[in-house]
Formats: structure tokens, C-alpha cells, sequence
């Protein structure tokens, strides 16, 4: 029998059970070079907790400074277009080290501290209301499609000041947005018609918040522009980033999140018990099966972990899921446990990239497992066949149907 | 003469996020771990060490009157993750 570890990272059964895979991985080959890819892969929880503390060591350029071709690969007539995507990503902020990073994150961090998103609070639950108002008067629900998908939407919609009108024509283009990180060789053109769109929808807000400016977060972003820190093109590709960042990731900590509750029914019982546990709930949910599932860096030069050594220019991507479920720092890493305390998870990375939009994520998950739990007690799957999307950035489930009857 | 104050991170909590030796950085800087520690109360205004916590995204900063022990920052709970404890209903 074959045990050596395939590297086929696309595999149907590496994209069913991430968790079995890279535990392998973190038990044989915690620092692995993966051929088929030509990347390292990172499963340990100290492990990735140094790397990704460690950006002097390990660029977040990648889109600029990666010098090998997309994965999986792309269509050779898209080459021209990725090479816009790839100039157009390489604008976010998140793609930059230090010193622009921390000038550019500093214009919108006071934005997202916790005492701020607390203050949105209200809204995320009247939001949330709303929602399931609409998906009770159906009497089954895709959690997916119906709840988990407008929600972030609707709140960044908001905070951005865009108008209300736009909502439904902003969601068509986010959607395209999503296939960034969805393994379809075939991604490169939606993800550039949404970006194209949403920039065209975005200059002529930018410029009315440059002379006009409020206080909603495309005023405090486009403010950048006048101190310096970004050009107008880094501006209008940062507005693209904030209405699809929290996008795709806030969906599947929702979906993934009811999910693990309605696999372990003492856990949902736990909840509906006592509401205050949607704190620590929430936790566990971006622990047990973390929203994204990989992110990669650049080696910024050679660089010694565990006996091998990864290269400059060489791509290292750290794996969640595995550093989430090291026996090392939790104790029983595969059993859900909604009290779980402490609960130190890396779901949102940690150092100086550490997610901007972790507390209005945290506040997303609360309100919607909490609402969850109450309104629809006998929730249950109307199916159990599900699967997921063939990718290796984000753990997303392609529907969750769910009935309460 | 500013009042002394006592300040304190908590390494269970603290990110490494950096946002703290960035706003204060007379107060604040990173150990071998990458995580902050507050190495000189005293180095900055009380103003800018209460916004250095304010902005810390996991709260792990601590900010106390050290004579009379009165809690600064944060103000709600000991210790936050962001989010306050729903009421029941």
C-alpha cells in the first residue's frame, strides 16, 4: 500500500477533509514541499504563529513579488487579464509589508477597534431579523444562499455609506469577486468583470467623499488619499477589498459555524440555554472549521524552519485548519466544545496582518448563532450531502439547505 | 505633573498586531515572541496610551491609574474579545 502524502492539494478528498490531510501533514512533514505546486506548506500552530509573526522574514507581496505562475493554472489566453488582477491585488493594502503596510492599515484600523464595532452591534442584529423574517415565511431556508450570503453585504454596504438602492447590483458583483479564491481555471474573467465594475461604481463615490467627506468608511479610506498614504488607484482597489473581504470569509463562519451546531445537538442545546455563550460559541465555531483555510507568503530570503530551508522568492502557505487542530496547544483539538477556554485560535492569523475586520466578524457570528439557536430550535439539515468548493483559500460550503419543521 | 499609570498586556490574548508600538512606542515594544509589552509606562502621553489600547484589536491592553487603581481602559469588562454578553431574554 502506497502511505507516501500526494500532493494533490485540489484532491476531492483533501477539499472534503481538510482536517485529515494537513493533520498528516503536521504529524509526518510539518514543513513540506509540495511538488506539484512548487509551494512549502506550514501545519504546525507554533510553526505559523513564527511565520506569520515574522513579516521581515516572509512578505504578504505576493501578487507582486511571486515569480511563478498561477495555481491551479489558468487558461493561456488569460494571461493578459491576470496580469490586471494581479497589478489590481497587489494595491491592497494587505498585500504589503512594512513601513506602507502600517501607513496604509493605520488610515482605517481606528475604524474596525472593537469599541466601534460594538456600536454596530443593533444594526448587525436588526439586519439579521430581517433576514430570517423572510426566511421563516418560506419555512425552509439554503443558509447559505438566504442568510449567511446578504448579511456581510448588507453591513459593509452600510458602514461604507453606499446607497441603499445599490445593494442588490453591489451583491451581483461581489459574487463575481468570490471566484478569486474558488479553484475554477476558469476565474479570471468573472473576477475581472467584478473588479472592473465595482471600480466604476466606486470613483465617482471616492471622488464626492474626497470633496464632500463624512464619516462613513469610504470617507475615513478616501481621507488616505489627502495624507499621502495611498494614490486614488490604491484607494478605489481598497474600497474593492473592503466589500469583499469580510464577504466570502464572514459567509463561511456563518455556514461552517451552523453547520458544527447542528452536528453536535448538546452543544446547540448549550447555546439556546444561555445566550451569553454566542461569545465564546463564535470561538470555537472559527476554531473547529475556520473560514479560510490557507494563505500564503513570500520567503523575503533564505530562511531555516525545522532542518529544511525555504528559499528567497520561495511561496510558503500556512494551513488554519491543521495549526487549529494541533494537539500541541489544544487539548481534544477535534472535539466541539462551545465553552472551550482559553480558545487562542488563529482563524484570523495573527501579527501585524492579523484580520482588520475580526471584531465586526466576531459580532456577525454572535448575533446570527444566537438568533439562530432561538428562532429555529429544531433546525436541521435538509440534506446530508454536502461539498465544498474546490478551494484551498477559503473552506466554503456550495449550499447548506436546512428546515425547521 | 501627569498622573503615573499602570499598564499591562496580556500575553494570553495579545495578537502581536504591532498597532500599540506604532501609536506609542515610547511605551510599547515587541519581545522575541512578537508580542507586546508595556516597557515603559511612562513614555508616552496618557492620551496616546489609551489610544494605543483603544485600537488594540484583541483588547489585550490594560490601563490603570497606578495610584488609586482606578481601570482606564477598558472600561466595560476585565478582559474583551470585542463583544459584550447578550441579555437574556
Amino acid at each position: 500500500m502506497d502511505t507516501a502524502i500526494h500532493d494533490d492539494l485540489f484532491a476531492p478528498d483533501v477539499i472534503a477533509d481538510p482536517y485529515g490531510y494537513f493533520g498528516r501533514l503536521r504529524e509526518e512533514d510539518p514543513v513540506h514541499w509540495n511538488a506539484k505546486y512548487e509551494l512549502w506548506i506550514i501545519t504546525r500552530y507554533d510553526d505559523i504563529v513564527w511565520l506569520i509573526r515574522h513579516p521581515e522574514l516572509f512578505s504578504s507581496e505576493v501578487f507582486k513579488r511571486d515569480p511563478r505562475p498561477p495555481y491551479p493554472p489558468i487558461p493561456e489566453a488569460d494571461v493578459d487579464v491576470y496580469s490586471f488582477v494581479r497589478q489590481f491585488f497587489g494595491d491592497f493594502f494587505i498585500q504589503h509589508d512594512r513601513p506602507s503596510h502600517t501607513e496604509m492599515r493605520t488610515v482605517v484600523h481606528g475604524y474596525f477597534t472593537p469599541k466601534a464595532m460594538e456600536s454596530w452591534r443593533p444594526m448587525v442584529r436588526a439586519a439579521i431579523k430581517d433576514l430570517l423574517d423572510e426566511a421563516e415565511a418560506q419555512g425552509q431556508m439554503d443558509v447559505m444562499q438566504d442568510f449567511a450570503t446578504p448579511l456581510p453585504v448588507l453591513v459593509i454596504a452600510r458602514m461604507l455609506g453606499l446607497p441603499q438602492q445599490d445593494r442588490r447590483f453591489i451583491r451581483e458583483l461581489a459574487q463575481k469577486l468570490l471566484f478569486i479564491g474558488r479553484g475554477d481555471p476558469n476565474r479570471m474573467r468573472p473576477l475581472t468583470d467584478g473588479i472592473k465594475g465595482l471600480v466604476e461604481y466606486l470613483s465617482p463615490l471616492v471622488e464626492e467623499r474626497l470633496a464632500h467627506p463624512g464619516d462613513d468608511l469610504l470617507s475615513v479610506l478616501a481621507s488616505g488619499e489627502k495624507r499621502g498614504a495611498y494614490s486614488r488607484e490604491e484607494v478605489l482597489a481598497n474600497a474593492v477589498l473592503l466589500l469583499f473581504a469580510g464577504h466570502e470569509t464572514t459567509i463561511n463562519l456563518i455556514c461552517n459555524g451552523t453547520l458544527a451546531l447542528i452536528r453536535h445537538p448538546q452543544q446547540w442545546a448549550l447555546l439556546q440555554h444561555d445566550p451569553a455563550l454566542a461569545v465564546p460559541a463564535t470561538e470555537e465555531c472559527l476554531r473547529y472549521d475556520p473560514p479560510v483555510k490557507s494563505l500564503q507568503r513570500i520567503a523575503a530570503d533564505d530562511v531555516e524552519r525545522r532542518g529544511k530551508v525555504l528559499r528567497k522568492l520561495e511561496r510558503a502557505r500556512w494551513f488554519i485548519p491543521s495549526a487549529n487542530w494541533d494537539p500541541e496547544k489544544f487539548s481534544e483539538p477535534d472535539r466541539f466544545d462551545i465553552t472551550r477556554d482559553p480558545n487562542p485560535h488563529v482563524a484570523f492569523g495573527s501579527g501585524v496582518h492579523h484580520c482588520l475586520g475580526a471584531t465586526l466578524a466576531r459580532v456577525e457570528g454572535q448575533e446570527a448563532f444566537a438568533a439562530l439557536v432561538e428562532r429555529f430550535p429544531a433546525l436541521h439539515l435538509a440534506t446530508e450531502e454536502l461539498e465544498y468548493q474546490p478551494s484551498i483559500t477559503f473552506r466554503s460550503l456550495k449550499a447548506l439547505p436546512v428546515t425547521w419543521n | 505633573m501627569a498622573r503615573a499609570l499602570r499598564v499591562r498586556v496580556d500575553r494570553t490574548v495579545c495578537v502581536g498586531n504591532a498597532m500599540c508600538t506604532t501609536i506609542a512606542p515610547g511605551v510599547f515594544a515587541l519581545n522575541d515572541d512578537r508580542q507586546s509589552e508595556a516597557v515603559n509606562p511612562a513614555g508616552d502621553t496618557e492620551e496616546k496610551i489609551l489610544e494605543a489600547a483603544e485600537n488594540c484589536p484583541v483588547s489585550a491592553i490594560v490601563v490603570e491609574d497606578a495610584e488609586t487603581g482606578e481601570r482606564l481602559f477598558p472600561m466595560m469588562r476585565a478582559r474583551s474579545n470585542g463583544p459584550t454578553a447578550r441579555s437574556p431574554r
